[in-house]
């Protein structure tokens, strides 16, 4: 875990002495003074400066912007483990959206544009262990997007179009962002130059990488250290989503945001659409900060046709009944669409260069912590 | 075809002093045939491993140095059982307290049947004990290294999200951490639907409320629930439980394939009662278990169904199972240890309102049955491996066993006992060698 409390000598007078806990447990403590600090503040407003970056950008895309749609009969059953929230709603129990994925296919096909955004607040009741992760929040936003008629390698052109255009934007802020890098220790000393198109590598390819590197004893000590894990080169698997350590390890040794796409079947729920001539393998891709801050961004192609989409539902495991008006919008009106979803908070996180996602909003909740 | 409860219940009363009077160590002449009871564990004169055991106690072992703890799907198990307590009234009220015992004795306690929808998560739904006080009875009741919660997600859990909410509650965490819980994928192509709250038609109106539905699976489905849950929840064990289908080693070797760590075919699943027949018969899951083995296949695999006794928990591990999971007789065990069990007995199988009540006092009694049960079954297991001559439960194999018949002898490929005119006079042994199935049984004759 990230060390408890990071201080720094070199910030301007006015916050030195001040300090702010990156231990999530502390935020229970003055919430007052960890939210009016001067950095936090700064982080705050760079959320903002980063928000209406991302919005211009879609806008000019020609992009609809929608409210979250919070609260559903069903939500998407995301992945990893993370339970859902439940309310009562007039005698039947609904769930409030771990995503909006099925609401943006859904918009996306209506729409005469045929592309959609929001920015999506989402909660997930994580597991445990994701809280350690220093990327994973229960209450988080994601900026969601869907393209109708389109695959994942044109929303991928989108996706890294966007990183670009949000850091390029940020350029004319460098300064005051050295200030935040500065005081949590970041090393950075410009925002990166993205140069386009992103690198990409399929799963297996970041596999294979992964278990070179899996060799060296060095790189498994790290692992082992730093995440508490034991043999983590024996959970690297072709079949299955690349462990948290890992990918802060591929993310680490890369310097330029990248893509991972490929994934194999069982890594992704049953939205994400199968390639037709390539079984097992789906249409789909992560985005990846570099410098250790790993995912940022997760897409795909959808499964559209109402039929794959029950014969994947029943594979990982989801009732179709609960789904039913989703399954019966596909059989009527379903269309191909292709979208993603970026992390705001790990947005953030990426370029001020903070140790942890919880920094990157206020009164954060970190999985585990009863937090304010 | 029922358990014989009248043995169990003796069990239950007396522990392992039950195996001392008269009708102990498969000499039982109940009229319930075990579907093993063609299968004979046979005990050699001549015992290297017994020689080999003694020169490392200097003395002659005994059956107290046989070992029995077993790992299972990455528990560790003190004796290679698990109890996977059918659901229903008795269930429910024995719950905890059979958890707490299976705790004690080191072994794996499996938790399922939609308890969590009915009876609650963790805030009790009804009077009886919610899903996580039955957990945590078990899980805080473990000593030392063995055990481990096996968790189901029955088809209404599917809707709760069990396995979700389990992932993520600090309760479970620790246990989570120790490596102490695993998940079970029920592959069970049909069960016993309640029409009431599953679909918005009520197919079940026809029969009574309750009534056999069908689940969809596909070879591409099966895996996909395994590859998925792998990833969903790597820091638990997976387990697959299935039933006594007829594509049994395909089932297998998709569930190995996808790397499941424990398979368990149960050949007695609840739903078979009403379709009596449906089915291969539990002794063709073994052999599927016995196939696999010869395939190489090295998951762990557990049989389930009229297994109930040391015997048969042995002849399970020779023919290639390392552990039996009980199901309804962990009731009877709870129930036999009751000084009323003569008169729950008589009430079982009737439809006595009588029963009921009797049963909420027999229950408090449940703990010391349970426990002379499992007991009874350790020992009986001890004398009869060191009959064997072999000092561990997981040395014996399919040469510890013969079959009467010709038929069972070819299906497991183990010796043949050839009995012209009745048994034990006038017989052979006709040892069948894998390689030499083809041959005539005649050219293997052993020495008589």
């Amino acid at each position: 875990m990230i060390s408890l409390i990071f201080w720094s000598e070199d910030v301007p007078t006015m916050i030195t002495r001040e300090y702010i806990p990156v231990e999530p447990e502390a935020l229970s403590g003055d919430i007052f003074r960890i939210v009016s600090h001067p950095i936090m503040q700064e982080v705050y407003r760079f959320r903002h400066i980063i928000a209406r970056a991302v919005r211009d950008f879609l806008d000019k895309e020609g992009f609809v912007e929608f409210d979250p749609i919070m609260i559903g009969p069903v939500t998407d059953p995301g992945t990893r483990g993370a339970y859902e929230f439940r309310i009562p709603y007039y005698g039947r129990e609904y769930r409030i959206m771990r995503s909006g994925i099925l609401y943006k296919q859904l918009l996306a096909a209506a729409m005469e544009e045929g592309k959609v955004y929001f920015f999506y607040p989402n909660l997930r009741h994580e597991p445990l262990d994701a809280g350690k992760t220093g990327r994973h929040l229960v209450e988080f936003v994601q900026i969601d997007l869907e393209v109708r008629d389109a695959d994942h390698l044109e929303v991928m052109k989108i996706a890294e179009r966007l990183i670009k255009h949000v850091i390029d934007h940020l350029r004319d802020y460098e300064d005051r962002l050295r200030r935040i890098w500065e005081f949590f220790g970041s090393k950075r000393p410009f925002l990166p130059e993205i140069s386009l198109p992103l690198r990409r590598m399929t799963h297996e390819e970041a596999v294979d990488i992964l278990m070179e590197h899996a060799r060296r004893g060095e790189v498994i000590e790290e692992l082992e250290k730093r995440f508490n894990v034991k043999k983590p080169e024996r959970r690297l698997s072709y079949k299955a989503e690349i462990p948290w350590e890992w990918e802060w390890y591929l993310s680490k040794i890369n310097e330029q945001p990248f893509f991972i796409q490929d994934y194999p079947k069982g890594a992704r729920g049953f939205y994400d659409r199968e390639y037709p001539n390539r079984p097992g393998i789906l249409m789909d891709f992560d985005l990846l900060a570099p410098e250790g801050h790993g995912e940022l961004s997760s897409g795909a192609a959808r499964e559209y046709d109402a039929s794959r989409v029950f014969a994947r539902m029943k594979e990982s495991g989801e009732n179709p009944e609960l789904y039913k008006w989703y399954l019966e919008f596909l059989r009527d009106h379903g269309r191909p669409t292709a979208g993603f979803g970026i992390g705001m908070e790990r947005l953030v996180k990426y370029i001020c260069d903070l140790p942890s996602v919880h920094l990157a909003r206020p009164a954060p909740k970190v999985p585990g912590v009863h937090s304010p | 075809m029922s358990y014989p409860i009248e043995e169990i219940f003796r069990r239950a009363r007396l522990g392992s002093a039950s195996l001392l009077d008269g009708i102990a160590l498969g000499a039982d002449a109940d009229p319930m045939k075990s579907f093993l009871d063609d299968i004979l564990l046979l005990p050699p004169l001549f015992t290297p491993q017994r020689l080999e055991k003694g020169i490392e106690l200097l003395r002659e072992p005994l059956y107290v140095d046989v070992g029995t703890e077993v790992e299972v799907g990455g528990f560790k198990l003190r004796m290679p059982i698990t109890c996977a307590p059918p659901g229903g009234r008795i269930a429910d009220l024995s719950g905890p307290r059979i958890a707490e015992v299976c705790a004690e004795m080191g072994i794996a306690y499996s938790l399922g049947e939609n308890i969590a929808p009915v009876r609650g998560y963790d805030v009790r739904l009804t009077d009886q004990p919610s899903f996580k006080e039955r957990a945590l009875s078990y899980l805080e009741n473990l000593r030392g290294e063995y055990g481990g919660l096996i968790i189901q997600q029955g088809v209404k859990d599917e809707d709760l999200k069990l396995w979700e909410r389990i992932y993520s509650d600090p309760d479970f965490d620790p246990y989570i951490e120790r490596g102490l819980i695993a998940f079970e994928i029920k592959a069970e192509q049909i069960y016993l639907g309640d029409a009431k709250d599953e679909f918005m038609d009520d197919p079940g109106s026809a029969l009574g409320g309750r009534y056999p539905a069908s689940r969809t699976f596909t070879e591409e489905i099966l895996a996909g629930q395994i590859r998925l849950l792998r990833n969903n929840f790597p820091r638990v064990r997976l387990f697959l439980r299935t039933g006594p289908y007829r594509d049994l080693d395909r089932v297998i070797e998709i569930a190995s394939r996808e790397g499941v760590d424990a398979i368990t075919l149960d050949g007695e699943g609840a739903w078979i009662s009403s379709l009596a027949g449906a089915r291969v018969p539990a002794l063709v899951c073994l052999s599927s278990i016995s196939r696999a083995r010869e395939r190489g296949i090295e998951t762990s695999m557990m049989i389930s169904g009229m297994l109930y006794d040391g015997p048969s928990v042995l002849k399970s591990i020779a023919l290639g199972a390392d552990a039996v999971s009980l199901g309804e007789p962990v009731i009877y065990a709870c129930l036999g240890g009751s000084k009323l069990s003569g008169l729950v007995k008589k009430l079982l199988g009737r439809n006595s309102r009588g029963l009921e009540s009797l049963l909420g006092v027999a229950i408090k009694e449940c703990r010391r049955g349970l426990m002379n049960y499992l007991k009874s079954i350790e020992v009986e297991m001890k004398v009869l491996a060191s009959a064997l001559g072999k000092y561990h439960v997981n040395r014996i194999c399919k040469e510890d066993v013969c079959s009467l018949s010709r038929e069972l002898a070819d299906l497991f490929r183990i010796k043949y006992i050839y009995a012209p005119g009745g048994f034990p006079e006038n017989w052979e042994i006709i040892q069948r060698y894998l390689e030499g199935l083809e041959h005539s049984p005649h050219a293997d004759l052993m020495h008589r």
